[in-house]
């Protein structure tokens, strides 16, 4: 019991990485950006690269984030800015963000070949026992920056100018704007953000699951699961607790049910808490899509 | 013409999608003149405001304010000093505080921590209630109270031309008045400004002129007087 509540938290803290990557976004430019996944990918495997390439693991790290920092500006750029500019109600960057995660993952397997990589243990060698149950070092790990992470954003977005900035464009961007917001920077620099946390939600995952071009598309989906049962789309950090309850949730199923349950039982868990709390558990607020509000055009 | 005119719009034509809710519009506001845009709904006066802001993506003609030519700037470099906009509905960050709210309008000052407190300080002098309140969601405020944020929030960016848009409506008497001489003390302090109404009443007491306006059209340029002295039955005429 303990034991897969506690792996279920340090999986699930990297949902709600990836959940508040997800959600980040969202929270600022009302956009889903489904190449969130193939971001964290980007991280892992140029940081596989170089880590094996001889390069010191701190800093392929570092040039991981970097990269992953670069492609989720990219994205802003190419698939979501000239869709918002043309109409910012329409739903194009479904298929834009979507065809940018093709791309960036095609790209990834033509690079380094669709085969799975070694990736650079961190701290994966240590385990802890904690009551009758043992975590690794690299699962502590996970579960403490995901927690200052989280923290961190919260501080961020309530106490500091630019954090109430993101809150104003992510509430009016047109009055947000009018104060002297450029919100096209505030927009960049909350997917640089959002590419930064999904980065680092695959540097911790990367030990396990080693470098795959692939491994966005598992963790992306985990990730909008996270977002979604959690009400990320509300608060950002919302999409973390859903991130715990998800992990939690797909590691009982794999011991309490077989070892394959985490394939379908968390979806299942989505669509009965969608049912019962369609907002998401822990947001107080609407939906996925609610409507921004229209331009004022009467005169 | 001796001096600039603080505002200064001739020849604007703005719009949304394929057709032109203005047209041809002429106005100028001078150095601590208050004028007001008087006119129907619909008749296009928000859309001036929000063509001065460069809200409005078709907008040819000339804007100038204090001498720059804002016509091709991005909203947000208007909004830095130049200009500053209390907008219908209000449009406060309701999430947030109303401090909070007040400081946003100071972004583009946020560098200069004196200066900033030096407007939050004049603006709690003009709205002394909104000091005590400052802790407070702006959310959890009147609909007066409300206004006054938003004209706080205006304030804070000390810009050249303040635009108010109808800053009277959907308020109790109480809430209206505290409104005119809140933009009265602005008047008194020197600052310029362009206010859409409705209410004839309210623009008399504040401004020096009257621009009348129907159809997307200026059609009719007047001072309170007249309109005190008998011209409010031409004024009837326009507004229906």
């Amino acid at each position: 019991m303990l034991q897969f509540v506690l792996s279920g938290v340090a999986i699930g803290s990297i949902y709600g990485l990836i959940g508040m990557a997800l959600a980040i976004s969202f929270y600022v430019t009302r956009i889903i950006n489904f190449a969130q996944g193939q971001l964290m990918m980007v991280t892992v495997m140029v940081t596989a690269e170089l880590a094996s390439s001889g390069y010191p693991v701190w800093l392929a790290a570092l040039a991981g984030l970097a990269c992953s920092c670069i492609v989720g500006i990219l994205s802003y750029v190419i698939a979501v800015r000239p869709i918002l500019l043309s109409n910012r109600f329409s739903f194009g960057w479904l298929v834009s963000t979507l065809g940018f995660a093709v791309i960036v993952e095609n790209a990834a397997a033509y690079i380094w070949g669709p085969t799975s990589q070694a990736f650079p243990p961190i701290l994966n060698g240590i385990s802890l026992p904690i009551g009758g149950a043992v975590l690794t070092a690299q699962q502590l790990l996970a579960i403490v920056t995901a927690a200052v992470l989280a923290a961190g954003f919260e501080i961020v977005r309530r106490y500091t100018l630019f954090g109430k900035l993101g809150m104003a464009t992510a509430a009016d961007p047109e009055m947000a704007s009018a104060i002297g917001a450029n919100t096209a920077i505030v927009a960049i620099v909350a997917f640089a953000v959002s590419a930064v946390y999904a980065g680092i939600a695959g540097l911790l995952i990367g030990p396990s699951t080693f470098a795959n071009p692939y491994l966005g598309d598992t963790f992306g989906t985990y990730g909008f699961i996270a977002m979604m049962i959690g009400g990320g789309t509300e608060r950002p950090i919302a999409a973390m607790f859903g991130g715990l309850l998800l992990g939690v949730c797909a590691e009982g199923a794999n011991a309490l049910i077989n070892s394959q349950a985490s394939d379908w039982f968390p979806f299942i868990v989505l669509v009965l808490i969608l049912i019962v709390s369609p907002k998401g558990l822990f947001s107080t607020s609407n939906p996925l899509f609610r409507p921004r509000r229209a331009a004022v055009t009467r005169g | 013409m001796s001096e600039q005119p603080t505002l200064e719009i001739n020849a604007l034509s703005a719009g949304y999608g394929r057709f032109d809710v203005v047209r041809d519009v002429a106005l100028s506001v001078g150095k601590g003149e208050a004028v007001a845009l008087l006119g129907p709904n619909g008749a296009g006066k928000t859309t001036v405001l929000r063509a001065i802001m460069g809200l409005v993506k078709q907008r040819r003609g000339l804007i100038r304010i204090g001498g720059t030519d804002v016509s091709a700037l991005p909203t947000h470099r208007i909004a830095r000093g130049l200009a500053a906009i209390a907008p219908e509905g209000r449009r406060l960050f309701l999430d947030q505080s109303v401090e909070d709210n007040l400081l946003l309008g100071a972004l583009h000052l946020r560098h200069d921590k004196a200066r900033t407190q030096t407007l939050l300080a004049s603006v709690y002098d003009l709205f002394p209630v909104l000091k005590a309140y400052r802790q407070r969601l702006s959310s959890f405020l009147s609909g007066g109270e409300q206004q006054m944020v938003a004209i706080g929030r205006m304030l804070m960016s000390d810009p050249e031309i303040m635009l108010l848009d109808e800053p009277s409506v959907a308020l109790s008497p109480v809430a209206v008045d505290i409104v005119v001489r809140a933009m009265l003390e602005l008047r008194k302090r020197g600052a310029s400004l362009l206010l859409v109404e409705q209410r004839t009443d309210v623009a008399t007491r504040v401004c020096d002129r009257l621009y009348v306006m129907t159809h997307g059209e200026i059609v009719d340029e007047m001072k309170p007087e007249t309109i005190r002295s008998g011209g409010m039955s031409i004024l009837n005429k326009y507004l229906g």
